[in-house]
């Protein structure tokens, strides 16, 4: 009985204060991979809808109105699961390490997002964003504000012409 | 655990083949959910019976796994690694030293309190012959899970009916013959031990290969599937039918709580009420699992049952009152 005991007072001592004061003070460090609150980046999505597909708790929701896609993320439902940012194409969707999420306004909570849709030249309607428009290799003749150099190695079929 | 069970009751409907590779990593998944589980209960079972310092080494030893879980599948407890035709993270070869590392001090801290624990009088006063379960009543009422292998049922599902990876890792079933709370206590500590063995075979035989099943076209509806899985608890079932859209038309799954409730009513006639908490706990209860309600009007004697629909009703009639 008091061997018993000797042997836990041992234990006890042996192994200091592991508590954190968390809330005062820094928590346990979170690992690369940590599921936390979601951030979209605009400038990359290209309005595929992906990830509305496969959100279980149906958060993720879009509406096609005329030229513009509206994107809704209801993030108080948010499960924090991750399949929307596994899905995604074009890696638009990342998972930050933000886990106090808790809040007194819903509106904390909601991320809301339009993308005007590129209208197609031969039927008129809506067919693209402009995100992924920028990606189609013409880089080389645009001015301005979509020019981020030249992309294909022999040039765009006008490049030619001009030599 | 139940998201296993789920996707292999899923998987067969629509006749999915999950990769090796996969079947291993949830096997890990499982068995550290299992020795994070019983060190929780662990901890939970003392504090019940006033013993703290158990609480608090069982707690600190079982932080580590927690750790390591959020690093292989980015949450501490909800992991979400499941999905159907295999499971969404990797466990790289750069993580097993890590892994080999933490199991290895849980080993060594679990059989220091074990050490420290099973010669001390009190706790074994508090424990050894309270909430006696004879094994004709553990067979009769269904129990499962470690309640029922504290009584001498050597059931295991994971021996029984393989699933995941154990029908290729050796797997024990802990069976104690004293059939009282103790005998439960140690069945669990038991199987802790014996999951760190497991994980480390599993390390040592994972094959290389995908971890997901490539999934081409939809499952067909009106499919049947049933999964079971050894929960820490006990046996999780999960029946599935499969409907349009990919979609599943039903799904029913019981949690082990329920049965082994019923043997709650044996284990505490003719104790005294201080054994009542411990040997309602020893089953390890999750009431939230249980999912039925009902109520006695101890006037009239008139018993309600509560549906779905009344407790949705009820809710609304709550919610719009604020």
């Amino acid at each position: 009985m008091f061997r018993a005991k000797f042997k836990e007072a041992v234990i006890c001592f042996s192994n200091p204060r592991v508590t954190l004061p968390y809330p005062f003070g820094p928590g346990a460090e979170l690992p690369e991979g940590f599921r936390g609150k979601i951030t979209v980046d605009q400038t990359r999505c290209i309005a595929c809808g992906g990830c509305a597909n496969v959100c279980p708790s149906r958060l993720i929701r879009f509406y096609d109105e005329g030229e513009r896609t509206r994107m809704e993320f209801i993030l108080d439902r948010c499960t924090y699961c991750g399949r929307c940012a596994e899905v995604c194409p074009e890696h638009a969707i990342t998972m930050t390490l933000e886990f106090e999420n808790s809040t007194d306004h819903k509106e904390d909570l909601y991320i809301e997002q339009e993308l005007y849709m590129a209208t197609c030249a031969r039927c008129g309607r809506c067919f693209e964003t402009e995100n992924a428009i920028d990606k189609i290799p013409v880089r080389r003749h645009r001015e301005g504000r979509n020019f981020v150099g030249p992309s294909m190695p022999h040039g765009g079929p006008r490049a030619r012409q001009r030599e | 655990m139940h998201s296993t069970g789920y996707c292999q009751a899923v998987e067969k409907a629509g006749g999915i083949e999950v990769p090796r590779r996969a079947r291993y990593i949830r096997t890990i998944i499982l068995e550290l959910e299992r020795i994070q589980s019983h060190l929780l209960w662990l901890g939970i079972a003392a504090h019940i019976i006033g013993f703290d310092t158990v609480l608090m080494q069982a707690w600190r030893i079982r932080e580590p796994v927690m750790w390591l879980c959020e690093k292989i599948t980015g949450n501490r407890k909800l992991y979400g690694i499941n999905v159907v035709g295999g499971v969404r993270r990797d466990i790289p070869k750069a993580m097993h030293p890590e892994l080999m590392g933490v199991l290895g001090r849980i080993e060594r801290e679990t059989k220091a309190v074990l050490d420290a624990v099973v010669t001390d009088t009190t706790l074994l006063a508090r424990l050894a012959n309270v909430g006696v379960l004879p094994n004709k009543d553990a067979i009769a009422y269904s129990l499962l899970g470690p309640t029922a292998r504290g009584s001498g049922v050597a059931i295991d599902i994971r021996v029984d009916h393989p699933y995941a990876a154990y029908g290729e890792v050796e797997t024990n079933v802990m069976v104690e013959t004293s059939e009282d709370i103790w005998a439960r206590t140690v069945v669990r500590i038991k199987e802790t031990l014996d999951s760190i063995r497991i994980i480390r075979d599993c390390l040592a035989m994972m094959p290389e290969g995908p971890i997901q099943a490539k999934i081409t076209e939809p499952i067909p509806p009106g499919r049947i599937g049933q999964s079971s899985v050894e929960a820490p608890r006990g046996e999780t079932h999960h029946y599935v039918i499969t409907g349009e859209d990919n979609r599943p038309y039903r799904w029913k799954a019981r949690a082990p709580t329920f049965q082994n409730l019923q043997g709650v009513p044996i284990m505490v006639l003719g104790e005294t009420i201080a054994d009542v908490p411990i040997a309602l706990g020893s089953i390890d209860p999750c009431f939230s699992c249980t999912e039925r309600l009902e109520t006695v009007d101890v006037r009239s004697g008139e018993v309600k049952v509560y549906t779905k629909a009344d407790l949705f009703r009820l809710c609304k009639e709550r919610w719009s009152k604020r």
